[in-house]
């Protein structure tokens, strides 16, 4: 027992003297995940604003309404337009400062009023794809808009365009009260349309779907960049038996009056002391940034150290079986990449297709991930967690017999 | 003590070693001689019991190592050919772990670290990691990891192969030190004036056979070997050679007017009448050398090929 001891902390001491392995290990599961932030748009990000320069050569009531309309908050606020002249405005779109530039013509105003051709010059930005688009599509919304107020209104808002009639400089109260009268009578006939909108919403709740509302996305990638490093560590630890026998220390074992299970068990207790440092920082940090229930985080803990052990006694099955160490490193990697991307440990499950995240459950990291996501939102019962703790110990116990057995049938000696 | 009887090791068609048996007595150091290939490190590895042996039958300080494995290695150092050092951890580190692998523990571990630090000399700078060493350094450590249990037996395996004159001498006195102590060493080696000056007790070992066993007078004398003694001073080179032509067993290689070569056995014990017949003839002798045969040259006369081929 004592050897088993010495073994884990001789491991500890030169896997702490290799900074640059622990850097590959956590070093880049955090970058991955801070790639997949930014990829998924996670926190912090801001919301991009389409910059419109506005040439307004009419200047007039309705063609600052058709400004305001664009920016207004209702659209979303993606738009934000700036009034400029129209050369300022093409030479700051020469330097791409804007997404698009709108040229309202001269004559807008009375086109429109009476229903005349007339043409907006938008000049986009050809280093921006999405954002000019969008533009584009908010005034195509506006000319549809006034295509269908001219149908309700086109005969009052052509006599309002026509000005007085001749002799009179402004319109006559008769005139204007007809006017609104028949305003009001639309507004009164669209009202029960529009306001509110006349739509029936059928609502039905799906329980599974309220629950996976509440998961914030820094939760779907705390497991995620957790289970990743996981793999790496298993990785890496398992290359290390590699590095025991081409050194000879693996041999000098042999020759020690000590069982080589001993140096076995002494080796994989070291790693899983690194896995559980790793989880208890990474838990750690998780819990108090998600403001997680700490009550569980000792269960969390217990059960990512398992299986990074077992994860990592999987690793040196096949590394023992390899029959060189450059085979045991391109096995043990072609392997831990598929497991990676499909286990949840690269994407998280949620950001699947179904039928992948189905196939990645089942595998061995997938498997462990999903547990360690009941365990840390408490919905997993003790009946079922129980079973998925002795299957876990299960599969370690098998994984290392094979290691053993393989160990003292040859490879120590090689 | 170390026995072995009847060893023969396999792989495959290969025979590796082949009905091999010695016996290694405690406070002697015997060699184990031959070129590389020879079969050495497999007779290594069957009493390490790092490999197991195909026949026969090796019993370590009276422990047989294959029913009796733990109990035989107790007490067995083994220095690799190999460096068998974890070159991230220190001197220290690595000699307290190799220590407990034998079971030592606390205060006798550290002692015993410290005593073996001192003997190699690395004392000064046992904090430092592995890596940062000469490669003389690192064989020094090497076989101080296989001694720092003070086993009763130990195995060598080529343990100055590569190594500076210096570091040389050092781990030759080494050697000495734990024969001294009454270790029983085993020691291989395919070089010849290494197991000449330090070995009490030889067996020449080739192709897995062992071709010849015995003290170096007992190995020259079982080859027939002669010595070589060289006589100056003035001659008659005709006269010379009609004289010492009587004599029984005596080989003259050269003959001119200031020196006379001769191949004879037991040249040292026969000395005096040679030169008794050579003063009477009424030559002068001014100086005489006599040359034993090298371990090399039986080596040739055994296998018709050179050690180092």
């Amino acid at each position: 027992m004592r050897f088993v001891w010495t073994t884990a902390l001789k491991d500890w001491r030169r896997h702490r003297r290799n900074p640059i392995e622990a850097a590959i290990w956590i070093g880049i599961p955090l970058l991955v995940g801070f790639l997949i932030a930014l990829a998924f748009g996670g926190q912090g990000g801001h919301t991009p604003q389409a910059h419109v320069l506005v040439a307004d050569e009419d200047n007039s009531f309705l063609s600052q309404l058709l400004v305001g309309a664009l920016s207004q908050e209702a659209a979303g606020g993606f738009i934000r337009a700036e009034e400029v002249e129209q050369d300022v405005g093409r030479l700051r779109m020469d330097k791409g400062d804007a997404t698009a530039m709108l040229v309202i013509p001269e004559g807008f105003s009375q086109a429109v009023l009476l229903e005349e051709p007339v043409a907006l010059q938008l000049l986009t930005n050809p280093s921006q794809r999405i954002l000019p688009g969008m533009v584009e599509e908010s005034l195509s919304i506006l000319a549809d808009g006034t295509f269908y107020l001219h149908r309700l209104m086109g005969e009052d808002l052509r006599t309002i365009a026509q000005g007085p009639p001749p002799g009179a400089t402004v319109f006559g109260d008769a005139a204007v009260a007809a006017l609104s009268v028949r305003v009001n009578q639309l507004t009164q006939r669209l009202g029960e349309y529009l306001s509110p909108p006349l739509i029936q919403l059928e609502t039905s709740i799906d329980e599974d779907q309220e629950e996976d509302d509440e998961i914030t996305f820094g939760f779907l990638l705390l497991p995620t960049i957790l289970f990743m490093a996981l793999l790496f560590i298993a990785q890496g630890l398992s290359e290390d038996i590699w590095q025991e026998r081409t050194r000879k220390t693996l041999r000098r074992v042999v020759v020690s009056p000590q069982h080589i299970l001993a140096f076995l068990v002494g080796k994989i207790m070291s790693g899983a002391g690194i896995v559980f440092a790793v989880c208890l920082v990474a838990l750690c940090v998780g819990y108090a940034y998600l403001s997680l229930s700490v009550t569980t985080l000792p269960l969390a803990l217990v059960w990512a150290t398992l299986s990074g052990a077992m994860l990592m006694t999987g690793m040196l099955t096949i590394q023992l079986f390899a029959t060189s160490q450059r085979a045991g490193n391109i096995l043990t990697m072609a392997i831990m990449f598929p497991l990676m991307m499909v286990g949840g440990s690269f994407f998280p499950f949620e950001a699947m297709p179904k039928w992948m995240a189905a196939i990645g459950t089942k595998t061995p990291n997938g498997w462990a991930l999903q547990h360690f996501k009941g365990i840390v939102l408490q919905q997993t019962d003790p009946g079922s967690l129980g079973l998925a703790f002795l299957g876990l110990l299960g599969v370690s116990t098998v994984l290392f017999l094979v290691c053993a057995w393989r160990l003292r049938r040859g490879f120590a000696q090689g | 003590m170390i026995e072995v009887e009847g060893l023969r090791k396999q792989y495959g068609d290969l025979v590796a070693v082949d009905d091999v048996s010695f016996t290694a007595e405690p406070g002697a150091i015997f060699g184990l001689l031959g070129p590389n290939g020879a079969g050495k490190s497999t007779t290594i590895g069957c009493i390490s019991g790092l490999l197991k042996p195909g026949a026969g039958r090796v019993r370590v300080l009276g422990h047989d190592v294959m029913t009796e494995g733990p109990l035989s290695r107790r007490k067995l150092g083994v220095v690799p050919q190999e460096l068998a050092l974890y070159e991230d951890l220190s001197a220290r580190e690595n000699l307290a772990y190799w220590g407990s692998a034998y079971g030592l523990r606390g205060s006798h571990l550290k002692k015993r670290v410290n005593s073996v630090l001192e003997l190699s000399g690395l004392i000064d700078r046992a904090k430092e990691p592995v890596k940062k060493y000469s490669g003389g350094m690192k064989r020094r450590l090497n076989f101080a990891c296989g001694i720092v249990h003070e086993p009763e037996a130990l195995l060598l395996d080529e343990p100055t192969v590569g190594v500076d004159p210096q570091s040389r001498v050092r781990l030759l006195d080494l050697v000495r030190e734990q024969s001294k102590n009454g270790a029983t060493v085993l020691y291989t080696t395919h070089y010849m004036e290494e197991a000449e000056h330090l070995c009490d007790r030889l067996a020449i070992i080739d192709h897995g056979k062992i071709i010849a066993e015995g003290t170096l007078p007992e190995l020259r004398a079982m080859l027939g070997e002669r010595d070589i003694l060289r006589i100056m001073g003035k001659f008659d080179p005709n006269i010379v050679f009609e004289t010492l032509s009587q004599l029984e067993d005596i080989e003259i290689v050269q003959a001119d007017e200031e020196t006379i070569t001769l191949a004879t056995p037991q040249a040292s014990t026969r000395l005096s009448d040679i030169l008794m017949e050579i003063s009477e003839e009424g030559f002068e002798v001014r100086e005489t050398t006599l040359t034993q045969p090298s371990l090399e040259s039986l080596f040739i006369k055994l296998t018709g090929k050179e050690l180092r081929e």
